[in-house]
């Protein structure tokens, strides 16, 4: 009797279980009561930010209609204030992008690449200096590019161009030191090329420190160093670094 | 106690305890839909406001672009005024 009693106690918990556990899984009415409002509640915000971003969009669209009128208002009385037409003005700012576009590459060259557009080059640098008469060059903005462009097609040009030479100036007066002479547009542009000069003239210049004026130092072409004067440039800052301060 | 008087109390004991433990009301399949469709809607709205945030900033910046054209335009402008004035 016992047995039974225990038995039939064993099957009731095992059912109380059961069912707890699958009432626990199965949503309550409560539940679901809760959620449905607070779904509603979200529904209701994000249809009230969707009303808000589209009056704010119309906003926008609209600053941006009187956006274009104003620039087109102001380029038309730029353009007629120089003597120009738009689609001259656009031609000229299409001839100008093309060409710093087309500099950038030369730049990325190396100097036997670069040699072979030699001619180009040199056709460039006449077309910028034409181009500075123009009438658009009354732009500052313009002006400046093409100033720009020129100098940087001049260091290019002075890249591949045969050895020319420099005369030293003094201190007092021009600040020439190996550093200032490879900074000079006409020169290398690049103050970091101070080796170059230095290892080509290692006849006259014996420290890179010391420079005298009258010498008329070689200027060798290129715009990369050399191996070698790369390692010579390495030696002279590892000797910088290892003297005692002061000397 | 006689036998029928304890299984008559063991049954009744398990009839209670199924009671207890299924008797809690539940939501219908429609009403289930009901929640299942608004989540959905949620979820589309919520997109919707994602879409509209990223097309109003695209905006916004294409505005900032203009404006600064149109400053540029001013400046050149004025600078070329200055400059035939100056002549």
């Amino acid at each position: 009797m016992k047995t039974t009693l225990s038995f039939l106690m064993v099957i009731a918990l095992t059912i109380f279980v059961t069912s707890s556990m699958l009432g626990q899984e199965k949503m309550s009415r409560d539940e679901w009561q809760s959620e449905m409002t607070t779904a509603k509640a979200r529904v209701a915000e994000l249809q009230g930010q969707i009303a808000k971003l589209d009056s704010d969009k119309t906003v926008l669209m609209n600053q941006s209609t009187k956006l274009d009128a104003d620039i087109k208002s102001c380029e038309d009385a730029l353009y007629a204030l120089i003597g120009v037409t738009r689609e001259e003005a656009q031609a000229f700012e299409k001839e100008l992008s093309d060409m710093e576009k087309r500099v950038d590459d030369f730049q990325k060259m190396s100097d036997a690449e670069l040699t072979g557009h030699r001619d180009e080059l040199e056709r460039m640098q006449t077309r910028l200096k034409e181009m500075l008469g123009e009438k658009m060059a009354k732009i500052p903005r313009y002006a400046d590019r093409i100033h720009v462009l020129q100098d940087k097609v001049a260091a290019l040009l002075q890249s591949i161009t045969k050895e020319t030479t420099y005369t030293v100036g003094t201190w007092a007066r021009n600040r020439d030191c190996l550093w200032n002479i490879a900074k000079k547009k006409d020169i290398y542009d690049n103050a970091w090329m101070w080796p170059k000069i230095w290892q080509s003239n290692r006849d006259k210049i014996r420290d890179p420190d010391v420079i005298k004026p009258k010498w008329v130092l070689k200027i060798p072409a290129g715009k990369e160093l050399t191996p070698e004067e790369k390692t010579a440039a390495n030696r002279y800052y590892r000797k910088k670094a290892s003297a005692p301060s002061g000397q | 106690m006689p036998n029928w008087t304890k299984y008559a109390t063991i049954a009744l004991f398990v009839v209670a305890l199924m009671m207890v433990a299924g008797c809690s009301s539940s939501p219908s399949d429609d009403e289930l839909r009901q929640l299942q469709d608004l989540q959905a809607q949620v979820k589309r709205l919520e997109d919707q406001v994602a879409t509209k945030k990223s097309e109003n900033a695209a905006l916004e910046k294409q505005n900032a672009e203009k404006n600064g054209t149109l400053q540029q335009c001013q400046s050149d402008q004025e600078a070329v005024k200055k400059a035939m004035g100056g002549k």
